[in-house]
């Protein structure tokens, strides 16, 4: 410690100082320590052209990790490879290996590389123009996307060694107009997927499809690129590269590089209401302990879940900070920042004038930004691989780190800090795409035969080509002449056709109290319920009402009320059954999975008196049905099990399952908690048993439910624990529910039928 | 099969209960590769009171009688607008050719100028020295869909050129799209006895979906490339501010003389393809041969006008430009192409021009500060604030800025550039009364306020040093 300042001398000496301070220790539920990993060096290989050996010294690299090491030569040998690379791990190499061995040795090759995002195509440009003129070589790295100026792009597309874009551009710009690209797939040898755990759910769907249009283009120029992608920890990636990509890949895993030891904090606030189980806010202690690091002058990154919390939380600190530091120190950064501030900031981090940063998860993915000695998360981050990739942040291979998780009051949050085990002995979550979600998959078939005339006896995914080019035959986009099917339409279908779901776009909400600020955002699933006309919207603890919801421009215009009562809507769910795909009994339960329709629509609101719960009043919400015809999964209990509760108790007991269903299912899943739902119903009409659904959020569904129908068991053991193990008296929030929702009883009810059901 | 259209409806269904708002973003998210102009021979809509073309205009198509013997399957309707079968190893398409005598007069100019005119078009390629008439081959497609993405498809190809005696359009069309790569296997072989390619946007519409067409079809194009002699660019040059459009139709009939009847509009043309593709009957085709046919005579005139507008033909050929406007942008085109006798007879005229709106000499002011021609420079910056007359014309206070630097650091006049900074300044404040307050005008009167204060302080200076 140093008498003068009051700082520690490191991060080791200042942990040990938090182990003695009793208001920080009494909410850390769990502090984890991960020994350090020594590095597990490979030479470099043999066969290295000389030039790349050389400009690769001059970067300081002699040697690789082993799993760099292991992925050149998986390379070499001619497979398709993913490389599993956390955060910080010279993962870039893993790819650039290769691929400019190869260029060396050929230089009429090609290579394309695919980032989800542009920000991390430039950090690539960057650090792949600085190897090439090392080597004083003319391999030519160019990205190409949406503010490619038009002058270059012509020069991009016939000289460009190695084209960076990303996945839109590919599917909207690149693919369609091929014949202006013959170089690239006259010659093309290697195609790189960086981030391929962000290819998943509906996006990666579409973006499995791209990839699909994209070997098609190939063929017809007579390449056949070989596959290099690069993953974050996640359960599966093998398959899911394979799934992504159609090809067999072999698996790199052996991640050699170093990491210095790392402490991992798990931190719950205060509870300040034990009866409702409110807890002291998440963000107020976040700020607490960002604050303490900041002030001990230790580089700290804060990752917010939402934009609204990362403003937030700036502010706060910048505030706090004032006296100590000059606040342009302090940074917020999330997407809708322009690029240019953006590249500021993460020089800013690299070179460590930026002490502290205060992000989304856009700070997730691999962005150049150096290490950091401290993370604080704002909430669990909704799947584990997030939070490894988020907590990799922090850790310099020599020293310690730290990584606080902040729980919210949100049951999976509660349910994680709870048990540390799940999380620490878990593998991270798989990532799950559905290819061939017939909406998606018609969409890119459209697509690929305006690229190219589709031939007889060609496949394309899973479904029989010969329907699909039947059906847009009749549809009158195609024309069938000879054997083959031609794209016979005024339209360019890539631009109706967008890779990112529209349906994941929120409503904004607008007070117009004051001018017109942006007050925060609701899923759009969610809007019906919570900003329809006349609602009551809490923010932060002020009430307004929604004067004007703008529903196809997905805005509500809210003004500050005061009044004593709160709305609570009701959504009728109408859930009908198709078509059943696969079933299981086991015990006194049936579970089954398949396709479904569901039907959903706000129809009234209530308005109910705070503290007395008195309904005072009620009003009709005038908004259009949705209809989704998806896949789900369901499960319904016995007769006798139903004959032994009232039809109110088995609603509480449902209710009560389900509301801890929806919050621990995306443990699961690598998705958004708003991508699955959960439906309970008494009696169903396809069952006539009590049963409760879960479904996919999209048309078609993305394999969320398949994969709950699989791990069922488990699930339900969980869905048990974690109402055992919360402190709650009678259901709170954060496990099955308020008292108002689900009664007094709901928590034994939940519980009981829970046991009935055979959950361990 | 059924079943997968049951599952598509129900699915659409849900689809589009899910995105009430079909997202407008996706298109310019897209952000494609520079989007190519739309084609500009799609008309919106045409006068129709007027003589029938058919008797003015377009010769009957002369038969392929070699191929008589092979129409066994040929639907009879062709023949009614003389369209025969075309056969080579590769497979057959349909063909139309129409042979006009070179005095044939289409609009103001009869095809057979193009015999003089041609060697005027020089200018374009000056490297390849004169072009010779026949070595000018004239094409316009049709095509399925707007873009040159890999599945637009140009169903005809028309072209012309001067062979002989006559100037012969040529229509090709496909009957599906599998003979594709036997109407193209032919035009690769044609294109080679030709050295330029005149179109109207055929630099960036025409030719890249030909060669898009070849690459598909897997026809090497590489050892031959044409000279562009793309008439849409210098049309855009001369007459963006004059005519109400620079589509060909429309200029055709302000500057060519041209007026069709009857005339089916290009942007039909996929529509009526695709009803031929579904049904079979060739009627409704006719419309769009003709079409086409019209296209590319227009376009044969229009070069023949440039054609005589750079070997300085005008008054003699082509009338003189009436507006002020039309005669400046000509000028300035010409002296683009290397041209400098015309264009000062242009000048001339515009600058004597009654009624010259201010832009125009503004203009060409510009063009001669650039020269350093400056005494007629201000004499036009002079002339611009006369024909401004009382209007607030935001060109006055240009030309009042220019006349002020040209005092301040040319002359050294500082008084005359003191009068015309004020004056600017003054009818600038006069715009802001009119409501015009944003930051660049803001910007732009505190930079005019600079320069007056400037001058007074030069002028101060100028005082005591005196």
């Amino acid at each position: 410690m140093n008498r003068w300042t009051g700082r520690a001398a490191n991060l080791e000496e200042w942990l040990g100082g938090l182990k003695a301070n009793e208001s920080i220790m009494e909410n850390v539920t769990h502090w984890r320590t991960l020994p350090p990993r020594e590095a597990k060096f490979a030479p470099l290989p043999e066969d290295l052209h000389p030039a790349w050996r050389e400009a690769l010294r001059k970067r300081g690299i002699e040697q690789l990790y082993s799993h760099q090491a292991a992925a050149y030569d998986a390379v070499r040998r001619g497979n398709h490879v993913v490389a599993v690379t956390p955060t910080a791990s010279g993962k870039t190499l893993c790819y650039n290996l290769p691929v400019v061995q190869s260029l060396l040795q050929h230089e009429e090759g090609r290579a394309l590389y695919l980032f989800p995002t542009k920000a991390l195509a430039q950090d690539q440009v960057a650090e792949l123009q600085v190897l090439a003129d090392l080597m004083d070589s003319s391999i030519k790295t160019h990205t190409y996307d949406g503010d490619t100026p038009p002058t270059v792009r012509s020069a991009i597309r016939n000289s460009g060694h190695i084209v960076v874009t990303n996945p839109d551009m590919l599917h909207s710009a690149i693919l369609p107009h091929h014949t202006k690209w013959v170089k690239l797939f006259e010659n093309i040898k290697y195609i790189v997927i960086d981030e391929v755990h962000a290819y998943r759910g509906i996006f990666g769907s579409h973006v499995a499809n791209v990839i699909r249009r994209l070997k098609r283009i190939c063929r017809f120029y007579g390449s056949k690129p070989q596959f290099i992608c690069a993953s974050a920890t996640i359960d599966n990636p093998r398959e899911h590269a394979e799934r992504l990509i159609g090809e067999q890949v072999e698996l790199v895993d052996n991640n050699g590089a170093p990491v210095g030891e790392k402490h991992f904090v798990l931190y719950n606030p205060p509870v300040v209401n034990k009866q409702l189980g409110i807890r002291r806010s998440s963000v107020l202690e976040t700020q607490k302990l960002a604050a303490m690091l900041l002030k001990q002058g230790v580089q700290t990154i804060v990752f917010a879940r939402s934009r609204v919390r990362v403003e937030l939380l700036l502010t706060y600190l910048q505030e706090l900070i004032r006296d100590k530091l000059d606040d342009r120190t302090i940074r917020g950064y999330r997407g809708g920042y322009l690029p240019k501030l953006r590249r500021e900031i993460e020089k800013g981090l690299r070179t460590g004038e930026i002490r502290g940063v205060v992000s989304t998860n856009a700070l997730e993915l691999g962005i150049d930004i150096g290490q950091l000695q401290a993370c604080v998360l704002n909430g669990y981050p909704g799947t584990i691989a997030s939070t490894w990739q988020q907590s990799g942040r922090a850790g310099r291979r020599m020293e310690s780190s730290v990584t606080f998780l902040v729980a919210s009051s949100n049951p999976l949050d509660q349910y994680m800090i709870q048990n540390p085990d799940f999380f620490f002995g878990h593998p991270p979550e798989r990532a799950l795409i559905h290819p061939d979600n017939l909406l998606v998959l018609i969409d890119h078939v459209k697509c690929a035969a305006y690229e190219l005339p589709f031939r007889e006896g060609e496949t394309f995914g899973s479904e029989s080509l010969a329907d699909m080019m039947e059906f847009l035959v009749e549809e009158k986009v195609l024309h069938k002449a000879g054997d083959r099917w031609f794209w016979m339409e005024q339209s360019f279908p890539a631009h109706n056709i967008s890779l990112r779901s529209a349906a994941q776009e929120n409503f904004i909400i607008v007070d117009m109290t004051h001018d017109n600020r942006v007050l925060g955002e609701v899923d759009r699933f969610s809007a019906p319920t919570l900003i329809h006309e006349e609602a009551i919207y809490i923010h932060e603890g002020v009430q307004f009402q929604v004067e004007k919801l703008d529903y196809p421009e997905k805005k509500a215009y809210v003004r500050q009320v005061d009044v004593d009562y709160y709305t609570d809507a009701n959504l009728a769910v109408e859930l009908k059954v198709l078509h059943v795909d696969k079933e299981k009994q086991s015990g006194d339960l049936l579970r089954q999975y398949g396709e479904v329709t569901v039907n959903a629509k706000a129809t009234i609101f209530k308005k109910i008196r705070l503290r007395t719960h008195e309904n005072i009043g009620s009003g009709p919400i005038h908004l259009p049905e949705e209809e989704l015809h998806t896949s789900g999964y369901w499960f319904s209990f016995s007769e006798e099990a139903a004959a032994r509760k009232s039809k109110n108790e088995m609603q509480f007991a449902l209710l009560g399952i389900a509301n801890v269903l929806v919050h621990i299912a995306p443990l699961y899943l690598m998705c958004d908690p708003f991508d699955i739902r959960v439906v309970p119903q008494v009696k169903a009409v396809h069952t006539q048993r009590p049963t409760i659904y879960f479904y996919d959020r999209y048309p078609g569904g993305v394999g969320l439910s398949e994969r709950l129908y699989e791990v069922h068991d488990e699930l339900l053991a969980h869905a048990k624990s974690m109402i055992v193990s919360c402190g709650c008296l009678s259901g709170c929030p954060a496990c099955v529910g308020p008292i108002e929702e689900v009664g007094l009883l709901g928590k034994q009810q939940a519980l009981e039928l829970l046991q009935e059901a055979g959950a361990v | 099969m059924s079943g997968l259209r049951d599952r598509m409806n129900r699915l659409r269904a849900s689809a589009a209960g899910m995105q009430p708002a079909q997202p407008a973003s996706v298109v310019h998210s897209a952000s494609v590769d520079a989007l190519p102009i739309l084609p500009d021979h799609e008309a919106d809509s045409y006068p129709t009171d007027i003589q029938p073309m058919k008797s003015t205009h377009l010769a009957e198509p002369t038969s392929l009688s070699e191929e008589a013997d092979n129409e066994e399957q040929l639907h009879p309707g062709w023949s009614a607008f003389g369209v025969t079968v075309c056969r080579n190893e590769a497979g057959s398409y349909l063909i139309r050719r129409t042979l006009y005598p070179l005095d044939h007069r289409h609009g103001t100019h009869a095809v057979g100028e193009l015999r003089e005119a041609a060697a005027g078009l020089s200018p374009f390629h000056p490297a390849a020295g004169d072009p010779a008439p026949e070595s000018i081959l004239y094409l316009d497609l049709e095509t399925t869909g707007l873009g040159v993405g890999t599945g637009n498809v140009p169903f005809m190809i028309g072209i012309g050129y001067l062979s002989g005696n006559s100037f012969v359009v040529e229509q090709t069309l496909i009957r599906h799209p599998a003979e594709e790569f036997a109407m193209l296997s032919d035009l690769q072989k044609k294109l080679r006895n030709y050295t330029y390619l005149a179109t109207y946007n055929g630099k960036t519409f025409d030719w890249p979906l030909v060669q898009n067409r070849m690459i598909m079809n897997a026809i090497r194009l590489k050892d031959w490339s044409p000279l562009h002699l793309d008439f849409l660019h210098p049309s855009r040059s001369i007459w963006r501010n004059t005519l109400a459009s620079c589509r060909l139709s429309h200029i055709e009939e302000e500057r060519l003389g041209i007026t069709r009847t009857d005339d089916v509009p290009g942007s039909l043309a996929p529509q009526l393809y695709f009803q031929y593709l579904s049904d079979g009957d060739p009627a409704p085709l006719e419309g769009v041969f003709r079409h086409n046919e019209s296209d590319l005579l227009s376009l044969a005139c229009l070069s023949i006008r440039f054609g005589w507008l750079l070997q300085e033909q005008i008054f003699r050929r082509i009338p003189y430009p009436e507006e002020a406007e039309e005669l400046v942008r000509t000028g300035l085109w010409l002296n683009r192409m290397g041209m400098n006798g015309l264009p000062e007879t242009l000048y001339d005229r515009a600058i004597r021009h009654e009624k010259a709106a201010p832009s125009p000499l503004l203009m060409l002011a510009a063009s001669d500060k650039k020269a350093g021609n400056w005494e007629r420079a201000v004499l036009l910056w002079q002339k611009a604030i006369v024909q401004a007359g009382a209007q607030f014309h935001e060109d006055v206070i240009e030309a009042c800025i220019e006349l002020a630097m040209y005092y301040e650091h040319r002359t050294k006049e500082l008084e005359s550039a003191l009068a015309f900074a004020l004056r600017a300044l003054e009818r600038h404040e006069r715009l802001t009364l009119f409501g015009q307050r944003n930051r660049k005008h803001q910007s732009d009167q505190d930079s005019l306020r600079n320069r007056a204060a400037r001058l007074r302080r030069k002028l101060d200076r100028r005082g005591i040093e005196s």
